[in-house]
């Protein structure tokens, strides 16, 4: 290292070479100046009449009978396990022999794959022929469908989440490219060939249809509301202090309950909650109808205002616990589960596995919503997000038996609760991948956690069904009382059923508002300036979008 | 045979004639290079061709399979850039990541120098292995977990903020602080990687000759001189071939640890190229913005390592490439 | 005088050479507190986050985070995440990819730096630019994966190796060494009619053991880490290498949040990851770099060019 000066490479020659390179990948491309026809995506706004055309015929069927019958999105409560099932499916929906090969997110850890995995052998003899998954990681399953829909690579079935889809513009022409159109084989009466999938809700149904055309088998959703705010029931109770039933009440809980000195702060990041309490909008990023006619964005209502000052009072006054504040990795559940956060927003979901699971570390823990109220008098107003979780699609170009035989295996695995089909895809085998509670429930063992991971359920949907088990008593009755009160205000949302892909202008400027929001609420920027931001967002897409929006309501009539 | 007549541009070209007897000589050389070279071509400069969608108005579903949606994707020219350039937030960006490279070749380029020249004076060899070797784990955490260890030791929750508690005064703001984040995001990354980034300076100072160190102290050199006059000679080389790379890079500081922290401390203060290009192109898939902001970052690379080289010239330091 | 360093004295000299005077009281102490200061700032988290991987579930949510204070020795954690064969199979996916990938990188890159050492070599300049370039432009996802896909290397282990065999920074860092390497060593082997290929194994490969084992560091590290590559490019959960296997149990029972809508994710009751088994997943993945590094210090030794020279 320390010898005759080595003998290099000249400057000049580097330069030329670069050079080279550039053109190298600018050969091929024709350089136009000025005006060229643009055929650049604008969004695009399904018609509801072209959509409720092509839809199956809805025929529900009754396994079991529910305790508490759902309503709407909402799903039937089942207070226990029932002790005998019924079978759904005769015959084997198998009959080619060749391997299915299937992509199906997950968010636990990997499971093995065909060939070393009983319960994929288990299944796969019910079904009479082979499915052969691959599972991938929830977090990462973005940038795999982005290389997968772009390389045209597609399994044969692929199980993808619905906002992956929703981000993916152009997507009625990835259908049409990529997609078989099941269209003819599950419109109207058609669908009676599979009579579990025939179960599935309509609206789910809605959601899946491009272009005109059925292109999907929903996984619908059983839970319509995307927030709740969980509070730490009892801790609240040890110090006294009741759930808030009015937004002063909420500011007295973080008063009362944020003891920085002991590291315990009352609330995590709460502002989607807050908004809604102050019953802003939600339908599609936050619009609602004038009175006076058009659509008006919740950025451009007083109520908006007044939700934002709220938050950043409860910011500006410490009651937010810092570690949420600092890292968007902060482990929120954590916080939560360990009493330094009294409340946190979270999806309904969390509830269940979170009072499972804690209550057998911290004796007497107790999750609890807290049920919604108006900050701003009336009604309280909930939002609610209607599509289904996941969408199934049909590899295009298999042929027609091909298609009847795995939307057959579809139907298998749409099973409903109350099935023999439905526990052993769910479930397992008795015995080796779960064992009987008590109650009858099942627990999965160590082999039942290694080796299931939704492989099944995901392909095929299911109509929602909640069922009590004994780690988490009452469940059913809590969750379906807190669903049911706050169903009865949730939002009216003028685009129910109508499929939506936003214009890229106005999704661009989604973050970039809600970047500005940010730095007003963390105190970084006057509330007074939501004026200019919000002006900001209207010449930069706000407005354009408005547009696309009243053209959507416009063009179906609505 | 070829033509034996010699340009007169004599540093330019060599001699046609010369060229059988080179590749005689040389095609050793050529073929030791052949099959990397093959190795890039296909699976980096293949693939590179892609980045031809900054051109255009990229539909991956155009045409009748993927090729063809490269083919027939409409060609916009230089728009995808303009709309790039137009915006604000993307020269604030910029400014940004440039910011931080400048503060971090300051207040962290040195330090893993300083870091392999302190371990190099132990004398037990097996001490220094054992330092080093626990010195360089960090690198091999995720941002997610450096952050939560920044945010459990410095955040509002976290020890030194409880010190502050018991003794009755208000903590330090220090994770979400915008005006302080450069020093923050420079003390994340030394934390992480001095260990790993003193490696290489501590192979190269292995390599130094120690007749060169008896030499010196043969003719009265102090410790001090001798780190003056042979170590860090000894070390120059290296440091400006890794000055100079990091220099290219300029425009790259990182992504992940910018993204968790961007909340935090605010979108002036925290956005970098590689978030701004996220969040702007990556999220609505607005992939040909993606690639110009790609081609943006060679060309500026170019120039940067063009012009550090010429500085390193002018140091006397030959540098990645030399002048002659 | 002039000392014949020889390679394993080196090594277990725990004495300070005849030249080197004694440190000053001042001196040494700012070295011992700069460096323990060091060792301690990543000593104190790694010791939390072993601690953290051996507590128990009471523990941590008693504390609310990191543990620092070890109140049991709790391995469930590490069970739960071994018993799983994937495991234990990731693990010798990531072992092949990584050994039989350092190799074949090592020896490309150590031929091709030194097929790039002649400036006067036919065809150097451009061949060298060829590689430089490669650090300004990427390629994106789609092309890359149709790229591997066309090959038919899709879903195989290779995809994680060959693709990736070459990093041009470690080749410039060898190249570097390899033309710092005085002249008249190669002379008189050339005088002698030696080939190019003898050149490179007898003279120049002895003298650089520093560097090809920092380099063989670099890409060992990089094979091991990394996980994007599986992403795209794996598709059969049994090849999945370890990286991607720990991420998954990271990411266990996490509901998205995307675009500020919470999902409910179905799916049996998947617990929660418990911050013992995040943990333990950051002792697995760290522990082979701490194992391996003193092999990699071995050949840090002194005044190899001096024995060459000389001798």
């Amino acid at each position: 290292m320390n010898s005759a000066p080595p003998r290099t490479t000249s400057r000049r020659e580097f330069l030329a070479a670069t050079a080279l390179g550039s053109v190298a990948t600018l050969s091929g491309s024709v350089f136009i100046a000025g005006c060229r026809k643009r055929a650049r995506a604008l969004g695009s706004i399904s018609n509801a009449q072209q959509t409720a055309a092509v839809l199956p015929q809805y025929r529900p069927v009754r396994f079991l009978t529910p305790d508490i019958p759902g309503e709407g999105p909402l799903p039937d409560g089942y207070l226990k396990f029932p002790s005998t099932l019924v079978r759904a499916i005769a015959k084997k929906p198998g009959s080619s022999g060749r391997p299915i090969k299937t992509m199906t997110p997950a968010w636990g850890p990997t499971p093995p794959g065909l060939g070393r995995n009983s319960y994929l052998a288990a299944v796969n003899a019910e079904l009479g022929v082979d499915v052969d998954p691959s599972v991938q990681d929830g977090m990462t399953f973005a940038q795999k469908l982005s290389a997968v829909l772009g390389a045209r690579d597609v399994p044969e079935l692929l199980s993808a989440p619905r906002w992956e889809i929703d981000k993916i513009p152009r997507f009625s022409q990835a259908v049409k490219a990529l997609f078989e159109d099941l269209t003819e084989h599950l419109r109207a009466e058609h669908v009676e060939e599979y009579p579990m999938l025939a179960t599935l809700p309509t609206t789910a149904w809605q959601y899946s249809v491009w272009g005109g055309r059925l292109a999907a088998v929903p996984y619908p959703t059983d839970g319509p509301f995307p927030w709740a705010l969980f509070y730490r029931k009892d801790l609240t109770d040890r110090a006294g202090v009741e759930a808030p039933k009015t937004i002063d009440e909420l500011y007295q809980f973080g008063k009362k309950m944020t003891r920085a000195s002991q590291g315990v702060w009352a609330f995590g990041n709460i502002f989607q909650i807050v908004q809604m309490l102050f019953k802003c909008p939600g339908a599609h990023t936050g619009w609602r109808k004038k009175p006076s006619g058009g659509l008006e964005h919740k950025y451009e209502i007083p109520e908006y205002r007044q939700a934002l000052e709220f938050a950043v009072r409860l910011h500006r006054e410490g009651f937010v616990h810092p570690d949420i504040e600092a890292s968007s990795g902060a482990d929120a559940m954590t916080l939560f589960n360990a009493g330094k956060m009294l409340m946190t927003q979270d999806g309904v979901g969390a509830w269940r596995g979170t009072q499972s699971e804690q209550a057998k570390i911290t004796p007497g823990f107790n999750i609890q919503p807290v049920p919604i109220f108006s900050a701003v008098g009336g009604d309280p107003l909930a939002w609610t997000e209607e599509g289904p979780i996941f969408y199934t699609f049909v590899k295009k170009g298999l042929g027609k038996e091909r298609v009847r035989e795995l939307l057959r295996v579809l139907d298998w695995c749409a099973a409903p609760f109350g099935t023999v089909e439905n526990q052993l895809r769910q479930y397992g085998v008795e015995g080796k991948h779960f064992t009987r509670a008590p109650d009858n429930s099942p627990i999965p063992t160590e082999l039942g956690r290694k080796e299931l991971a939704d492989q099944y359920g995901l392909l095929g949907g299911r109509v929602p069904a909640l069922v009590g088990t004994a780690d988490v008593p009452h469940f059913v009755e809590d969750l379906l009382a807190y669903s049911r009160a706050t169903y009865k205000f949730r939002e009216q949302n003028p685009f129910l059923g109508l499929k939506l892909e936003y214009p890229p202008n106005y999704s661009k400027i989604l973050q970039t508002t809600e970047d500005k929001i940010n730095d007003i609420v963390r105190g970084r920027r006057p509330l007074a300036d939501l004026e200019q931001i919000v002006a900001e967002w209207r010449s930069t897409g706000g407005d354009e979008g408005r547009a696309f929006f009243e053209k959507a309501l416009a063009d179906n009539g609505r | 045979m070829n033509d034996p007549h010699v340009s007169s541009a004599a540093t330019l070209k060599p001699g046609k004639r010369a060229i059988g007897a080179r590749l005689r000589r040389d095609w050793p050389f050529l073929a030791m290079t052949a099959p990397a070279a093959l190795l890039l071509l296909v699976f980096h400069y293949l693939p590179t061709l892609g980045n031809v969608i900054a051109f255009q108005d990229y539909n991956p579903f155009e045409g009748r399979n993927a090729f063809e949606a490269f083919m027939k994707s409409e060609w916009i020219g230089i728009e995808n850039f303009q709309v790039l350039f137009a915006d604000g937030a993307f020269w604030d960006a910029v400014i940004n990541t440039l910011s931080i490279t400048a503060f971090q070749l300051v207040f962290f380029f040195p330090l893993p120098i300083l870091l392999a020249i302190l371990l190099h004076g132990l004398v037990s060899a097996r001490l220094r292995a054992l330092i080093q070797g626990i010195v360089y784990l960090p690198h091999f955490f995720s941002w997610v977990l450096v952050v939560t260890f920044f945010v459990q030791m410095l955040g509002g929750a976290g020890l030194l903020a409880q010190e502050f508690h018991r003794h009755g005064l208000t903590p330090w703001n220090i994770m979400s602080n915008p005006h302080t984040f450069i020093m923050l995001v420079t003390a994340e990354a030394v934390w992480k990687d001095v260990g790993w980034a003193s490696i290489i300076f501590l192979a190269a100072l292995s390599t130094i000759d120690p007749t060169l160190y008896e030499a010196a102290a043969a003719d009265g050199a102090g410790r001090w001189r001798r780190l003056w006059h042979v170590t860090l000679p000894g070390l120059r080389p290296v440091i400006v071939l890794l000055l100079i790379l990091r220099i290219g890079d300029a425009l790259n500081v990182g992504f992940e640890q910018y993204l968790l922290q961007r909340d935090a401390v605010g979108r002036q203060a925290a956005e970098v190229l590689d978030t701004f290009v996220y969040y702007d192109a990556i999220v609505p898939q607005q992939w040909g913005v993606g690639a110009a902001a790609g081609l943006f970052k060679a060309i500026v690379g170019l120039l940067l390592i063009v012009s550090a080289n010429k500085a390193a010239h002018r140091l006397g330091e030959q540098g990645v490439y030399s002048k002659t | 005088m002039s000392a014949l360093s020889d390679p394993h004295e080196e090594r277990r000299r725990t004495t300070r050479p005849v030249w080197e005077e004694k440190p000053g009281m001042l001196l040494s102490l700012g070295k011992g507190a700069t460096l323990t200061l060091v060792v301690l700032a990543v000593l104190f988290p790694m010791w939390s986050i072993v601690v953290t991987s051996l507590a128990s579930r009471e523990t941590i949510n008693r504390v609310g985070g990191m543990v620092v204070v070890p109140r049991e020795f709790d391995i469930s954690a590490y069970v739960t995440m071994l018993s799983g064969g994937q495991v234990t199979r990731a693990l010798g996916v990531s072992l092949f990819v990584t050994l039989v990938g350092t190799c074949l990188s090592l020896v490309l890159t150590v031929l091709t730096a030194y097929g790039l050492s002649r400036p006067s070599s036919l065809g150097h300049r451009p061949l060298l630019f060829f590689f430089l370039l490669t650090f300004l432009v990427y390629p994106g996802l789609v092309p890359s994966y149709l790229v591997v896909s066309g090959l038919g290397f899709k879903d195989s282990l290779w995809a994680l190796i060959v693709p990736s065999a070459i990093n041009v920074f470690n080749l410039v860092v060898v190249r570097s060494f390899f033309m710092s390497i005085p002249g008249e060593l190669f002379d008189s082997a050339r005088i002698d009619g030696a080939s190019e290929w003898r050149v490179l194994t007898s003279i120049v490969l002895p003298l650089s053991k520093a560097v090809v084992a920092v380099v063989g560091l670099f890409y060992a590290v990089g094979y091991w880490n990394a996980y994007f590559n599986s992403v795209l490019f794996i598709d059969d959960n049994d090849k999945w290498p370890i990286q991607r296997v720990l991420q998954s149990y990271i990411l266990a029972g996490q509901s998205p949040h995307v675009a500020g809508v919470a999902v409910n994710i179905p799916g049996i009751t998947t617990y929660p990851p418990t911050l013992a088994i995040k943990m333990a997943v950051v002792v697995v993945t760290v522990l082979p770099a701490l194992v391996i590094y003193p092999f990699v210090q071995r050949n840090f030794t002194k005044g190899v060019i001096v024995g060459a020279v000389k001798g």
